[in-house]
């Protein structure tokens, strides 16, 4: 407040903020932005008190009921009625999740860099191949794909997951990443190069750090997308590595519909991603918007 | 004269399918099969020698002892019972059944896949009887007839004839498009079922003074009576009837295709050697808009988005007085717990139709043999202990595994008494048991061909002309299996 008053600018700033604020526009906008709020969290908030409720209470109550954290226990294999072994499905996803994105960013990352920094023969096709990966629908390779992994082994496994995964998560990597480095400036690099280092020392030491923000982007929304891949473990697997998305649809059942054991899974499936997303909170704003302007 | 299906399987696998087609059957056995046709090949299963005339000597529940079989289920309450007696096979057996469950919701694409890909993952799984028509044409499915036949192969107690004659009929087909079923392959063995009937709120009922109605035009007036005067009696927000109204095969084959077969309605008849859609008939017109008027007057609101959740959590929930769907849903909403209803549900056998008619369709859970399996034997060891008395008893009993498939454990006291807490179940159940049976002429474009049935449905219960949209449906059936 001190640095304000002591600042003409910023202080003439915040008082046009301050009748932008209760100007009828304002007032709109801010409006505007609660509902918008309010359509975007409601299906979070049914499904929170989906989680909370007894199956007795599904159908015949909204908003008034006696909350109970049943649905989690029965989720969770903490009572007898947990038949769906949902933790272990939860740490599939984690494995498969991490693991692909790690991979992608092994691979990606240097790939990146060199898109971005060499013109090479069949750069742009190897690119745009690279980028087709994201436009096939899942459902055109499925089968043959299922065939291949009957046949080497891969069926049913984390490594077979992580590895199809990069059909997903390395395209993003490479395309988002690649506009980072384009971004930067050679002269960087060139800088390091005049002082000795060699060309992998200039991309580890002066290039990568720069692109931490973008890497933090990249990574976490290829994870969110890996997280929720349904038809590749949902044909892929079997019972040893299905994944959250598969097996929270578990829980619907039958001959009634447990709608609060699938709301209670899929919110804690939704963890996450949702901490990922926190904890890289400070990359992210930057990140997302960092290597927005150049193509 | 409309073009209609060909009768000879050949020319039906051997024709193109449209583009349109194609894509509309995307993932389902629909491509798979058109995929088949399109490479020429010919059906294996129909000509293939059994490897069940290789089991020979004394019948031995141990012979395979130390194989593995690999089992793909659905979730549902039976597969539940199957997984709680999986132990006891295992032990009298020494066969290591490796199993994976799937939600229903995405079961069949599964299921397709698997069998699409010729991987043979798994050995044996569950399908409906309504999947032989897609599966068994490609030869996806092994004839268990040589099985049931082989006494080296079968043990003596399995007694086949136990298994009530409709459903035995309902997995064998002759792979014969339009060809009745009750030849041919046994494609697949009847494991638990379900019999579309009217369920109740009886309390409702009682406190209103009405009964379940015995015709279509009582079922009508019930249901408008029942929107009318239910939440005057204490019942808010409840309405007549609920049945299914999605845009989905499955609008049309419980409590819709029952009435409609019992108002005397075909869906395809054989012309000429040729199949033709004939649901424009006059009867199917009066039924099919009397049907769509009826849930528009006493159905939920949103009837065009109901499924077999939302029927059977609606009578749960005291939201509707009755449903016209299968017997076992409302059985799941009457157990202790199951609902809000749960211990109020009665059952009748729904209205008869002018002749006094009460054919019934049928959905049959049922286990299939992949034809591609490396493990026959060990598979058949366990589908006839998995169909078998022993188990399906212990399921019935012990698990809720209704309705059952066997004469014997339907008339076991222990069953029947384990029933009573559910009114006029049972009663219901051996009052159309001999006319139930699958009703739909069988033919591998069902799913398509019932989808577009319930799209025309959906248009008349939106205030089209029942006469005009039939019409349309009928062309557009042909349309698809040019």
């Amino acid at each position: 407040m001190a640095a304000i008053e002591a600042n003409p600018v910023l202080a003439e700033q915040e008082e046009r903020a301050a009748t932008r604020r209760w100007s009828v526009g304002g007032i709109a906008l801010d409006l505007l932005t609660i509902v918008y709020f309010i359509f975007a969290l409601f299906p979070l908030v049914w499904m929170l008190l989906l989680s909370l409720k007894t199956p007795d209470q599904l159908f015949t109550t909204y908003f008034r009921f006696t909350p109970t954290l049943d649905s989690y226990r029965a989720v969770l294999g903490l009572d007898a009625s947990g038949s769906v072994p949902f933790v272990r499905f939860f740490i599939n996803s984690l494995i498969v999740s991490f693991g692909a994105v790690l991979i992608s960013l092994l691979v990606g990352v240097p790939a990146a860099y060199a898109f971005a920094r060499y013109q090479f023969k069949g750069g742009e096709s190897l690119l745009f191949t690279l980028l087709s990966f994201r436009f096939a629908p899942e459902l055109m390779v499925i089968i043959p794909i299922y065939v291949i992994y009957q046949r080497i082994g891969l069926f049913d496994t984390h490594l077979g997951l992580i590895w199809v995964y990069q059909l997903i998560t390395l395209p993003l990597i490479v395309w988002i990443l690649r506009s980072y480095f384009q971004d930067l400036t050679p002269e960087l690099e060139q800088s390091a190069l005049l002082d000795g280092y060699s060309r992998p020392q200039a991309f580890v030491k002066v290039a990568l750090p720069l692109v931490k923000p973008g890497m933090a982007a990249a990574a976490l929304l290829a994870f969110i997308f890996a997280w929720n891949s349904f038809i590749f473990p949902f044909i892929l697997t079997g019972s040893n590595a299905q994944t959250v998305t598969v097996g929270a649809l578990s829980f619907m059942g039958g001959a009634t519909p447990r709608y609060n054991l699938t709301a209670a899974a899929a919110l804690i499936a939704l963890i996450p991603p949702l901490l990922l997303a926190l904890s890289i909170q400070r990359y992210l704003v930057r990140g997302l918007t960092f290597g927005a302007v150049k193509g | 004269m409309p073009r209609g299906y060909r009768s000879s399987l050949t020319d039906t696998l051997g024709r193109r399918l449209s583009r349109r087609r194609a894509l509309q059957a995307g993932l389902g056995a629909g491509a798979a099969l058109a995929m088949t046709g399109m490479a020429g090949l010919h059906f294996p299963a129909a000509a293939q020698d059994s490897a069940a005339a290789d089991v020979t000597g004394d019948f031995d529940w141990k012979r395979y002892d130390g194989a593995t079989i690999k089992v793909l289920l659905n979730e549902h309450p039976y597969s539940d019972a199957l997984k709680a007696n999986l132990q006891t096979f295992q032990d009298l057996t020494g066969i290591t059944v490796q199993q994976d469950t799937f939600p229903e919701t995405n079961y069949f694409d599964k299921l397709t896949v698997d069998l699409q890909s010729g991987q043979a993952t798994y050995d044996a799984f569950m399908l409906g009887a309504y999947m032989v028509w897609q599966y068994g044409p490609p030869g996806w499915l092994e004839d268990m007839s040589p099985w049931i036949q082989n006494a080296s192969a079968t043990n003596p107690e399995y007694d086949w004839e136990d298994v009530l004659p409709n459903l035995r009929t309902s997995d064998n087909w002759s792979l014969v498009v339009g060809e009745p079923l009750g030849s041919g392959g046994q494609y697949a063995l009847p494991w638990g079922f379900e019999a579309n009937t009217v369920s109740y709120n009886a309390e409702v009922f009682d406190k209103l003074g009405v009964k379940p109605a015995e015709t279509m035009d009582e079922l009508v007036e019930l249901a408008a009576k029942l929107t009318k005067d239910a939440p005057g009696a204490g019942y808010e927000g409840m309405y007549g009837i609920a049945t299914r109204g999605a845009r989905q095969w499955a609008t049309i084959h419980p409590g819709f295709m029952t009435q409609y077969s019992r108002e005397g309605a075909k869906d395809f008849e054989l012309q000429n050697d040729v199949l033709v859609p004939v649901m424009n008939s006059d009867i199917a017109v009066d039924f099919t808009d009397k049907w769509a008027k009826m849930m528009k007057q006493s159905g939920p609101a949103n009837w065009t988005n109901y499924y077999w959740y939302e029927v059977g959590t609606d009578l749960g929930a005291g939201k509707a007085a009755m449903i016209y769907d299968a017997d076992i849903l409302a059985y799941f909403q009457n157990q202790p717990g199951g609902s809000a209803s749960a211990g109020k549900i009665a059952w009748h056998t729904g209205p008869k139709g002018p002749d006094g008619s009460l054919l019934t369709n049928q959905w049959i859970w049922s286990l299939g043999m992949n034809a591609k399996s490396q493990n026959k034997p060990a598979t058949w060891t366990f589908l006839q202990w998995a169909t078998g008395k022993d188990h399906l008893r212990y399921a019935a009993l012990e698990g809720n595994m209704v309705d059952p498939v066997r004469r014997s454990i339907v008339d076991d006291p222990e069953f029947i008494d384990k029933m009573k807490g559910n009114q006029n179940f049972l009663e219901t159940f051996n009052a159309i048991i001999d006319d139930t049976k699958i009703l739909f002429t069988p033919q591998p474009q069902f799913f398509d061909a019932t989808t577009l049935w319930a799209g025309a449905l959906q248009e008349i219960y939106g205030g089209a002309d029942a006469k005009q949209t039939l019409d349309a449906l009928v062309e557009e059936i042909q349309q698809a299996t040019e």
